[in-house]
């Protein structure tokens, strides 16, 4: 998509092969002193469409133009997964795409405090990206990353107490959506509402971990939208700078609110931001489950590794408004479309039942009946929980003696003292005394 | 015992810290070869190597975000801020991401983030602020403002150890104009508590860092004249102690709010107003408010110091409160 942009220049930018792409951080200079970048573009197709202001009448409305018609892209192999990864996945996705819709009714029902998010069309995302993860790494969810949260080993019935503000919800009534964390066992960080601020806070995790003595990835996610923060770009240097095993998901979902992906940024694709950074960038397919898992999984082997943070851009599009009370009336209806017949889970669920035979009409059936039913489950209990006590609202601002124990969480640092003193130099480094 | 400045003492609190707790570690701008722009962490990398003593790109909120995710591992990160001027950059961090945290989703952050305010060294606008109460506004923040070498060395001691992320103003002003002889042996001086600095009969004064020497000051001059104050020196903002308020009140019944922060939205409004909650029927006087002006930090020396409450206006004002 190009607001000003008229053609898409594909032959202007050098691409890399496989081979090349493995140094392709570091500048190789021709002859002529002329450096040649390369971010591998894992996508099967290239958009091709283009989106704009245009004056129809007395109003401003975005219009789409491009070949929209042309067909969706299979499913990429996946040179990591096996068969029962990908059932795993795909389960995984059901339940984060199930457990909306799910949301949505109750919201419908008036038993939901506030808004609801929605991750509709970017389940493959979410989920895929989360289960590269081991369980000792970190993930710091975007709002729209419900399914990485369930990855993560929190339960539907977490996520919808949270939304209906009960007593039993991970924050205990205090806070809403995907904005919860638990450092114990999920090793989840809670977001904050404004965008950006997970990125130095994981780089920070994986930091201290290499205190530890261990090189762990950590991961989260920011969108188009929010890559605009400097926040974004100070967290991302941090790590690029300290060598730190950050994932950084851009999930380019074309939409950030109301406003298109072109009036954020001028560059073309997201990942050419790694170039500036001096870390690797690659491009996935974000409705392609395969795809999204095999990139995240070579980044967080990098990071483990300790070779440093990558960025990763996931192409996909936002399905519905910004939150439930947005309609998405701006979004041209003919862009929906496109974007529809690129379902990540209809498409997932094709190519495992058609196409790699792996998913038998009845397993199938079965899979869909469990999701179904922990759904249920899990709903019935979150609307029959309680509220919370209204003094609930007191304590705990601050951590009080006895109620955390503060210890490294994968090992006593090992510190090098040196034998220099403690230093009695007494004249100031400013000219401010 | 050593006698140790204001600097040099939260320099060996830092030092005695990393020396005994391997969670601890620095992390800033210019804080490792260089030694920090004040040179509080001069010689901490040749003692804890670069690892623990970690220059920054020149990044507040990536500094902040960076130390409370390693705080989430169980680490204890000690943040420089170059200037506290410069902490706004980081506003959004400290408030949102670091302070809720433990409220919203049961995580602590024993982070300490900590430099030089303050004025009277013409840092114009920029070099001179003392933005402490943006964070006393914060709950889950807690706020510390040491006066005197004794109380800087065991404040961040006390700061490092706490489960809570504590904002540490160092007055650049005292950084090497003040010394004390400093016990050798491990202390802590806990947060929250107030102290009084010096007895007195007729009237107090309430107030906190750089300003704590210039009620002393006032104070000896006053003794002469037989007006005896009793200063309190804060230390702590936040939390408050309500305490240590309400009991000077008590016993001399007229108080003068001194401090070198702006005068409306300063901690002095609060203090009056806990005054009032507290101890209002042991008021014999109005609550004096001595403050700086509502403008930022002039540059000019003749400038800043109008703009600073001085011992010759502390002096006029509690004579005209005692004799109330």
């Amino acid at each position: 998509m190009g607001m000003a942009k008229k053609t898409k220049s594909k032959a202007s930018r050098p691409r890399a092969t496989e081979k090349a792409s493995r140094n392709r951080h570091r500048s190789a200079r021709t002859p002529a002193q002329q450096r040649i970048y390369t971010i591998p573009d894992h996508r099967l197709e290239k958009l091709s469409i283009e989106l704009r202001q245009v004056h129809d009448g007395d109003a401003v409305r975005y219009e789409v133009s491009g070949n929209l018609s042309a067909p969706a892209p299979p499913i990429r192999d996946s040179k990591y997964l096996n068969k029962q990864q990908c059932i795993e996945i795909y389960r995984w996705m059901l339940l984060n795409r199930k457990m909306e819709a799910a949301l949505e009714n109750l919201y419908k029902q008036g038993k939901v405090v506030g808004g609801v998010y929605f991750g509709l069309g970017q389940e493959a995302c979410s989920c895929a990206s989360a289960y590269a993860l081991k369980p000792e790494e970190w993930l710091g969810p975007m709002i729209r990353n419900q399914g990485s949260l369930l990855v993560r080993g929190f339960s539907p019935r977490d996520i919808m107490m949270q939304y209906m503000a009960k007593a039993g919800s991970p924050t205990k009534g205090r806070d809403a959506s995907s904005h919860f964390g638990d450092i114990q066992t999920r090793n989840v960080v809670a977001p904050i509402s404004t965008l950006g601020d997970l990125i130095p806070v994981l780089a920070g995790v994986a930091l201290g971990a290499r205190m530890q003595g261990r090189n762990i990835a950590v991961m989260t996610y920011i969108g188009d939208g929010g890559q605009s923060t400097g926040v974004t770009y100070e967290g991302l240097n941090f790590a690029a700078v300290q060598n730190l095993g950050l994932v950084l998901f851009v999930e380019n979902n074309l939409w950030g609110y109301s406003t298109p992906a072109d009036m954020q940024f001028r560059v073309e694709d997201l990942a050419e931001r790694a170039i500036a950074y001096g870390i690797p960038g690659v491009i996935v397919d974000g409705t392609d489950a395969c795809q999204v898992y095999d990139a995240a999984h070579e980044a967080c082997e990098r990071a483990r590794r300790g070779e440093g943070p990558t960025l990763i851009e996931a192409k996909m599009m936002r399905m519905k408004g910004h939150a439930i009370h947005d309609a998405a009336e701006y979004v041209p209806k003919p862009l929906f479309e496109y974007w529809k017949k690129r379902d990540p889970i209809a498409r997932f669920e094709n190519y495992l039942v058609n196409v790699k035979k792996w998913l038998a009409r009845e397993e199938h059936e079965k899979l869909i009946a469990g999701v179904d039913a922990q759904l249920e489950a899990d709903r019935d209990f979150a609307v029959a929980s309680p509220m919370p006590e209204p003094e609930t609202a007191v304590g705990g601002a601050y951590c009080e003696p006895g109620c955390h124990e503060i210890k490294p969480k994968y090992g006593i640092p090992n510190v090098k003292t040196g034998k220099r003193g403690i230093s009695r130099r007494a004249e100031s480094a400013v000219h401010l005394k | 015992m050593p006698t140790l400045t204001y600097l040099e003492a939260i320099r060996q609190g830092i030092w005695e810290e990393m020396d005994r707790d391997p969670t601890v570690f620095c992390i800033g701008e210019d804080i490792g070869i260089y030694g920090g722009a004040f040179k509080v962490t001069d010689g901490f990398i040749d003692r804890f190597g670069p690892e623990r003593v970690i220059d920054t790109p020149i990044a507040e909120s990536a500094i902040v975000g960076a130390a409370f995710g390693a705080a989430l591992t169980g680490m204890r990160p000690v943040a420089e801020f170059q200037f506290m001027d410069f902490i706004g950059c980081a506003f959004n961090q400290i408030t949102n991401m670091v302070a809720k945290a433990h409220y919203r989703w049961g995580a602590p952050a024993p982070i300490v983030i900590r430099g030089p305010s303050g004025g009277n060294v013409h840092g114009g606008p920029f070099h001179s602020q003392n933005p402490e109460m943006y964070f006393v506004h914060a709950p889950g923040l807690k706020v510390v403002c040491p006066a005197t070498a004794y109380d800087a060395k065991g404040l961040i001691k006390a700061s490092i150890r706490d489960n809570n992320p504590v904002i540490f103003f160092e007055h650049k002003y005292l950084y090497r104009r003040i010394k004390e002889d400093i016990p050798a042996d491990d202390y802590v001086v806990p947060l929250g508590k107030a102290r009084v600095a010096r007895s007195g009969r007729d009237l107090s004064i309430i107030t906190y860092a750089a300003m704590v020497h210039v009620a002393l000051e006032a104070a000896e001059q006053l003794s002469r004249e037989g007006i005896e104050l009793e200063v309190l020196d804060l230390r702590t903002l936040s939390p408050l102690d309500r305490d240590a308020i309400s009991d000077t009140v008590r016993r001399t019944n007229k108080v003068l709010i001194l401090h070198e922060d702006v005068r409306t939205g300063g901690i002095a409004g609060e203090v009056a107003a806990i005054i009032n909650e507290e101890a209002f029927d042991s008021l014999d006087g109005p609550i004096v408010r001595l403050t700086a002006l509502d403008t930022p930090v002039p540059f000019s020396p003749p400038q800043e110091e109008f703009f600073l409450p001085q011992v010759s206006d502390v002096v006029r004002e509690a004579r005209k409160l005692a004799s109330y």
